[in-house]
């Protein structure tokens, strides 16, 4: 069981997995302006991620960063990573997590999460569709 | 659901590296390297710019397509073809080659 306290952060500490793939968790992490959070929810409304079943324990856990870190925000990332048990990855979801995205120049946002935590897995697009987002999740389990 | 939306193609032999889509791109992820050539003819001499390397980086796209409305000589368009995650940053920088409509390859 992955056991992530991300106090502060909205939707904070919730837990998937991909559907037809138990072990496999997948955590959230909504941060900030995330409107790539929209496009996670979307692929759990669609019924590509289902709740995760918490007796389960999982091969690997995905932190997945939807949306534009700003520095005030970093902590939060870290705590958020710090707090994943067992192996762990970080997907970038769209080009904000990836780069900093259209705000890269911004005095308030980070250039890309992959200065602040390892990122295992880049998913272009502004936003990325949901099923590009399980399709990475997929093929990172499938890598591991 | 439709995929027409999730590639921009380049036909590099449709582009005269005039810049604008890179000027036009709200978060410059265009990146053009041209070089200039003078041409020796029957009249003056004529200077053309050439192509050397036109880089659209997916890390920061967001898609919008304001680089294929501004193209003067429509060398981009959209493409059917998903840009895939990866496990790179610079995975995510398509070169000439890369960003070739794969239709155009089919019809040599």
């Amino acid at each position: 069981m992955t056991a992530i306290d991300m106090t502060g952060l909205r939707g904070a500490g919730r837990t998937y997995a991909v559907t037809g793939r138990p072990g496999l968790h997948v955590s959230v992490a909504n941060l900030g302006l995330a409107c790539c959070a929209v496009e996670f929810g979307s692929a759990v409304t669609r019924g590509l991620l289902e709740p995760a079943d918490p007796t389960l324990e999982p091969e690997m856990t995905v932190l997945v960063v939807s949306g534009t870190l700003t520095h005030r925000l970093t902590p939060a990332l870290v705590e958020a990573w710090d707090a994943v048990v067992g192996p762990r990855v970080v997907l970038a979801l769209g080009a904000c997590a990836t780069s900093g995205g259209p705000y890269w120049d911004s005095y308030a946002v980070v250039e890309g999460i992959d200065s602040v935590v390892p990122v295992a897995s880049y998913v272009p697009g502004c936003p990325p569709r949901p099923e590009a987002l399980v399709a990475a999740i997929v093929s990172l389990a499938d890598a591991s | 659901m439709s995929d027409a939306h999730a590639f921009i193609a380049l036909d590099s032999a449709a582009c005269t590296s005039c810049l604008v889509c890179a000027r036009e791109c709200p978060d410059w992820c265009i990146h053009i390297e041209q070089h200039s050539e003078t041409l020796a003819g029957d009249g003056r001499p004529r200077t053309v710019k050439l192509l050397d390397s036109f880089v659209i980086d997916w890390s920061s796209c967001m898609f919008c397509g304001i680089c294929i409305e501004v193209c003067p000589y429509d060398a981009l368009s959209w493409a059917p073809k998903p840009v895939v995650a990866e496990s790179t940053r610079a995975g995510l920088a398509y070169g000439i080659s890369e960003l070739a409509d794969p239709k155009m390859d089919d019809e040599g």
